[in-house]
């Protein structure tokens, strides 16, 4: 099961951030050459958030004592004892993580289709919002489930889902609009979905 | 000029940050705001009888607000951090000025009570600051949809300056910034400025730093 976390254009080369994907914390984040990686928020050291690090080349680095890991989890380094190889048992889970239509897509395992593809549209924002998946989706009047369509301040939008709590999700919202004045009214009509969403409002 | 500060004041951090950013010469006057609480004492009442800091004295001009400090520093070492560009630019610095002061009243708060033990309304600065983090998201989206990538226009000012600690330093107040995707890529521009320098729990950008050298 894929799960969108975050738009690509919000995850840039040099970046890693916190994300949740099937009630897991993960630490997402972006290689200096471009490749995405999603892996368990969890320093194999002491347990320290890996999204509180760093990334330095093709290498995500631990801002706790500084061990650094490569492309596969495995240990690359450890700063406080520079001329040990770190055994190859230590290794950060390693979830999947691939990129269609601008999103971010992860998974625990390899599924057997690649993530859904939501065809060619521009990236406008990601918001949280404190409420549950299906009531956000319902007062909004959005079709589907992953991906969600319909139109917002009389725009056409699609929506990938991202259930983060039984009360909270994000949304990763693209759209085919491309006028400015447009694409600032969804995004003010995003925020007064979530006003309302977050009031407890029900769909009529 | 000198400043009344407190290493561990995001109010004070902006105008350090400023005055490196410009280049402008300051003095630091270290204020024992905790466990001291020298600001609540009679001699610095006579400097700034709100009790607060920052601080700014010079020549006889007392400044005790964050926001017309940064005002000051920016006209004497570097005008063009005020965004008098245009209209629009300046009234954008203006307004994100005074949104600053609702930063202080949520965030700065919670921080406060959360790290100093001071009393507040603990769950209300937790839900201001979570509204002023969003505010500055859809502010950021908005200016990002017209081609700019600071909160006043399409290069830092004032106003960045005067939002920026805050929105890095909300966790200490227990509000997360997981969430605000927008803000995250705008302070590690900020963060790569040339110039900018730290405050305990904001930090230059690590992949800026060269990597330790292998023994
Ligand atoms: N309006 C002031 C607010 C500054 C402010 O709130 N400073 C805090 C320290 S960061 C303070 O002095 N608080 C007084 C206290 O907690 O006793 C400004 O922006 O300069
Ligand atoms: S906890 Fe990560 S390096 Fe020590």
């Amino acid at each position: 099961m894929w799960t969108p976390v975050a738009l690509s254009r919000d995850v840039p080369p040099l970046v890693v951030l916190p994300v949740v994907a099937g009630g897991r914390e993960l630490a997402l984040w972006r290689s200096a050459s471009g490749r995405i990686a999603a892996w368990a928020d969890r320093c194999p050291h002491r347990g320290m958030r890996l999204s509180h690090g760093f990334v330095r080349g093709e290498a995500l680095s631990c801002i706790y004592h500084g061990w650094s890991y490569g492309a596969a989890g495995n240990c690359l380094r450890i700063p406080a004892h520079p001329d040990l190889e770190p055994p190859e048992t230590i290794r950060v889970a390693v979830h999947v993580a691939a990129e269609a239509g601008g999103l971010i897509w992860v998974a625990p395992s390899a599924p057997e289709a690649p993530p859904p593809d939501p065809g060619a549209l521009q990236p406008l924002r990601s918001l949280t919002v404190e409420a549950g998946t299906a009531a956000v989706l319902s007062l909004a009047g959005l079709a589907g489930d992953t991906l969600a369509r319909g139109h917002l301040a009389g725009v056409e939008v699609t929506v990938a889902v991202q259930p983060i709590g039984p009360a909270r999700c994000a949304l990763h919202v693209l759209t085919g609009a491309a006028g400015a004045a447009e694409r600032i009214a969804l995004s003010r009509e995003l925020d007064a979905l979530r006003r309302r969403a977050e009031a407890g409002e029900m769909a009529a | 000029m000198i400043l009344y500060d407190y290493v561990l004041s995001p109010d004070c951090y902006k105008v350090r940050l400023l005055a490196a950013l410009t280049g402008a010469k300051i003095t630091l006057r270290a204020v024992d705001f905790h466990p001291g609480a020298e600001h609540r004492k009679p001699e610095f009442l006579k400097i700034n009888p709100a009790g607060t800091i920052p601080v700014m004295e010079e020549d006889g001009l007392v400044l005790t607000d964050s926001s017309a400090i940064l005002t000051y520093v920016a006209a004497k070492a570097g005008p063009e951090w005020l965004g008098d560009d245009d209209a629009r630019m300046r009234a954008r610095v203006a307004q994100w000025l005074a949104f600053a002061q609702r930063l202080s009243a949520s965030i700065g708060k919670a921080r406060t009570h959360d790290m100093l033990q001071k009393p507040a309304d603990i769950d209300a600065c937790r839900a201001g600051g979570i509204q002023c983090l969003r505010e500055i998201e859809a502010a950021l989206v908005e200016q990002d949809i017209l081609g700019a990538r600071f909160l006043a226009g399409d290069r830092p000012t004032l106003a960045d300056i005067a939002c920026f600690p805050h929105s890095m330093l909300a966790p200490d107040g227990g509000i997360s910034v997981d969430a605000y995707p927008a803000i995250r890529l705008w302070t590690r521009r900020i963060r790569a400025l040339p110039g900018f320098v730290e405050m305990p729990g904001i930090h230059r950008l690590h992949d800026l730093k060269p990597e330790p050298a292998k023994a």
